[in-house]
């Protein structure tokens, strides 16, 4: 490795680059090995024995699949309908759940009282509520909406209580002794204090809120990628529901790694101070 | 709570009745929700199958208490998720140890399992069905498979948390392999394992629920889906509560004794109240 660096060093730029592009191959190298090895044992498992194409189908089907449903639309369809519901639910989850769990986490009374009442409803998964939904508004999007909302928002409530309650109470009592206004300690105590516990909230909350919304979109079935995978369940077509499995999977690290992660970064460098 | 105790002792009568509010403080919610619920039952009289009255709810679920059937759904849904967790626990420690000791296993599996933990849980459902029909097994399929990931994750985590110092504190007494893993990660590692226990059966329950509602002739999941085909929002509801109650419970009473004890013998530094 030090010899290495000293080659380069030595060579000045263009060795450097060439190195650096050579590790950027390398890495990603290392992100496809693992799923090469896993297609390739999926294949010998598929070669090695006589599947039905119900039970089980090879990877070059699924590929098909994958390329059928991508050149004539369909997966774009249910991909967008899946990713503006999961986009709109998360939007509408911050901007009610932050206030509210600002207005619970500032009072210690409120906060313990709530506290009970808000782990409660987390446990009562929000796909339980689904079959009130249903009868509530129909198989429609409004019931995946809000199914997906209530998943959503009650881990962001719930930090962003948190959040406010961590802040040492000594800012706060500095700032007031200055004289700021209750706007000055929303902006400059309440909200950069607990942002990092927002935001873990809000990373919780996608986690959850997007297989609550699968889940629904599997019951509900009006569009989206649950639909596709269920809906290809109906018809034993497997290579469709890998397929679909795939989509979600990657849209999820995508997601994650891609939106939500540098948000968490961001925040905890510049405000950090507390994480799990 | 902790400057109660610095109060005068004139008002210890006073500091009662604080206490008093303080504890029954939780409550309010719940008394509040059902409160409302009274009252716009009373004005609006809406239709039963849209919402119930309270009387009714607990009517429902007095009949179907009284039939047995309540703890039939209970007990399946109960089996379920304990072998789904057992199973869970098992492996995802086995697994969270060998990756969490080893680093080049550790390098090459990590894409797969961020991968698989995205999909983790319902997502399985739709191709699940088709290798093991509807029943327990799959939904201990897909248990087993949200709790993997969290006890694994949290296994490796604690497994490389240990501090190094300790290890070769036994191997320099003479320790093998075998002995230090034994007397010094197993125990530094118990911590997370629990906290991972502890979230993979929240996360457990709710994927037992989804898995239930249409991978399952019994269990509450399906108990409150099936209702939903002839309107029966009581049982719908009455359903609900007692998923988030029997949540709750299992969390109070099971988990946070058993997590409080290990922390206390074996305690690294750790926040229980933020598990979620």
């Amino acid at each position: 490795m030090s010899a290495t660096t000293a080659a380069s060093a030595r060579t000045g730029v263009p060795g450097q680059s060439m190195l650096a592009a050579a590790g950027r191959q390398l890495r990603g190298l290392k992100i496809l090995l693992p799923f090469a090895a896993l297609v390739a044992l999926w294949w010998a498992i598929y070669a090695s024995g006589d599947f039905s194409p119900q039970v089980l189908v090879s990877p070059l089907t699924v590929w098909q699949a994958f390329v059928h449903l991508v050149t004539y639309g369909v997966m774009a369809e249910y991909a967008s309908t899946s990713l503006r519901m999961i986009g709109f639910a998360a939007m509408l989850s911050m901007v009610i759940g932050v206030p509210i769990g600002f207005a619970i986490g500032v009072n210690r009374y409120a906060a313990h009282a709530l506290e009970g009442f808000l782990r409660f409803l987390q446990g009562i998964s929000g796909i339980a509520w689904l079959p009130l939904a249903i009868i509530w508004f129909g198989f429609t999007h409004t019931t995946t909406l809000v199914i997906v909302i209530y998943t959503l928002i009650v881990p962001i409530i719930f930090n962003t209580m948190i959040g406010v309650r961590a802040i040492p109470e000594s800012y706060m009592l500095a700032l007031r002794s200055l004289g700021a206004s209750r706007l000055r300690m929303v902006k400059d105590v309440y909200l950069p204090g607990a942002l990092p516990s927002i935001v873990v909230g809000l990373r919780l909350g996608m986690g959850y809120g997007w297989r609550a919304l699968i889940a629904a979109e599997m019951l509900v079935r009006k569009g989206g990628l649950g639909d596709l995978i269920f809906g290809a369940r109906t018809f034993g077509q497997i290579d469709r529901i890998i397929t679909g499995m795939i989509v979600i999977g990657c849209l999820y690290v995508i997601v994650d790694r891609l939106i939500v992660q540098p948000i968490e970064n961001l925040t905890i460098a510049r405000w950090g101070v507390l994480r799990k | 709570m902790s400057n109660a105790t610095l109060a005068p002792p004139a008002r210890r009568r006073r500091r009662g009745i604080d206490q008093l509010v303080w504890r029954l403080l939780p409550l309010t919610p719940f008394a509040l929700l059902l409160a409302a619920w009274v009252i716009y039952w009373a004005i609006a009289r809406p239709n039963a199958a849209t919402l119930p009255s309270v009387q009714d709810v607990v009517a429902a679920m007095w009949e179907l208490a009284v039939k047995g059937e309540l703890a039939q759904h209970v007990l399946a849904s109960l089996w379920r998720l304990l072998l789904g967790v057992a199973l869970g626990v098992v492996t995802g420690v086995i697994g969270g140890f060998i990756v969490g000791l080893n680093r080049t296993i550790s390098t090459f599996l990590s894409p797969l399992i961020v991968f698989f933990n995205a999909i983790s849980g319902i997502v399985w459902l739709p191709l699940v069905i088709g290798w093991l029909g509807i029943g327990t097994a799959l939904a201990v399929f897909l248990i087993w498979n949200t709790v993997f990931f969290i006890v694994f994750q949290n296994t490796v985590l604690g497994v490389q948390l240990v501090p190094q110092v300790y290890e070769e504190g036994v191997q320099a007494l003479g320790g093998g392999r075998w002995e230090t893993i034994r007397t010094v990660i197993l125990p530094g590692a118990l911590p997370y394992i629990l906290t991972g226990l502890r979230s993979g059966l929240g996360f457990g329950w709710r994927a037992l629920i989804a898995a239930e509602l249409v991978g399952a002739t019994t269990g509450l999941g399906q108990m409150i889906f099936g209702a939903t085909e002839y309107h029966r929002s009581d049982i719908i509801i009455g359903g609900c509560l007692l998923i988030g109650t029997i949540a709750i419970a299992m969390d109070r009473w099971l988990l946070l004794p058993i997590e409080k004890r290990t922390i206390e013998r074996w305690g690294l530094v750790f926040d229980a109240r933020k598990e979620e």
